[in-house]
């Protein structure tokens, strides 16, 4: 049997893991960096997912933490399209000069 | 064991802060292969072989190599580095002050029962139709591949195909937001 007081840490680390990625996000201005942010705080919270199961004798933490993984994959996907398309138009690669998403 | 949680976590940690704090975009890029890598560790050792294996394919194998690819594509400026004005000192307090206030909740107990370990059998309150039965202690042995797959296509198969759906509309996006424009 696990031992019970690690369970602390493991959530301490996804609340680290989720607060640094979005200071990333709110700091950083590559917007690539931007997106590994995003993933970050997603893994974060598939860490707290599958502590959670793991001590709660439940299966369900694994399965939806799955689902996260699937969701941060078709995520990362449009994302990174959205920036090669950005990087096509010219402009440069700073989320602060893309505030508007027009054309 | 627990030394290997503590190396495991604390390498994790780090390598996040790798990740935001580098200047090179690769470099945030290789310190994010080390975080999914070792947040795999932790989930081989919380007993989550599948999403060990899903965690070192999907992350490891393929977000990253996407996120490299792109960095070489496209081979953005290094950026400044990060000045320690008002803003990064809000942040840093930020991220201390919530970490620290998750950890102490949890030690306490406020999160989650610590008399609730081993109380809940599996599958009584995922499963209220009885339709899948598992021993007391199946998810806490060795290699509980099949519990998960038994629950995600019995009592999750609608949101599994739900995700499947979620895949092709990406697949469709990207291929829609990066083809050629023709206007």
């Amino acid at each position: 049997m696990l031992n019970p007081n690690l369970f602390p840490y493991l959530l301490g680390l996804a609340a680290f893991l989720f607060t640094v990625g979005a200071m990333g996000v709110l700091i950083r201005r590559n917007p690539i960096v931007v997106f590994m942010c995003i993933e970050l705080m997603l893994n974060a919270g598939n860490v707290a997912l599958v502590a959670y199961g793991r001590f709660l004798n439940s299966e369900e933490g694994q399965i939806f933490a799955f689902m996260v993984i699937v969701v941060a994959a078709a995520e990362v996907v449009v994302g990174l399209a959205l920036i090669t398309q950005i990087f096509r138009l010219g402009r440069e690669l700073d989320v602060d000069d893309l505030s508007e998403m027009k054309e | 064991m627990t030394v290997l949680f503590a190396v495991v976590i604390a390498l994790a940690a780090v390598s996040a802060l790798g990740v935001v704090l580098s200047r090179q975009t690769i470099y945030s890029a290789l310190s994010l292969v080390l975080t999914v890598s070792m947040l795999a560790v932790l989930f081989l050792l919380l007993n989550a072989q599948f999403l060990f294996a899903v965690q070192l394919i999907i992350y490891a194998g393929a977000v990253v190599v996407l996120f490299v690819f792109i960095v070489a594509l496209l081979s953005p400026d290094a950026e400044d580095r990060p000045t320690l004005d008002l803003r990064a000192v809000i942040g840093i307090a930020g991220v201390i002050v919530v970490t620290a206030l998750v950890f102490i909740a949890a030690r306490n107990g406020i999160t989650y029962n610590t008399n609730g370990f081993h109380a809940t059998a599996v599958g009584s309150a995922s499963d209220p139709y009885h339709t899948f039965k598992f021993p007391q202690d199946a998810v806490n042995n060795a290699g509980n591949v099949q519990t998960v797959a038994g629950q995600l296509f019995t009592n999750y198969l609608l949101p599994f195909e739900i995700t499947s759906m979620l895949l092709l509309v990406a697949a469709i996006g990207a291929v829609y937001l990066t083809r050629r424009s023709s206007r």
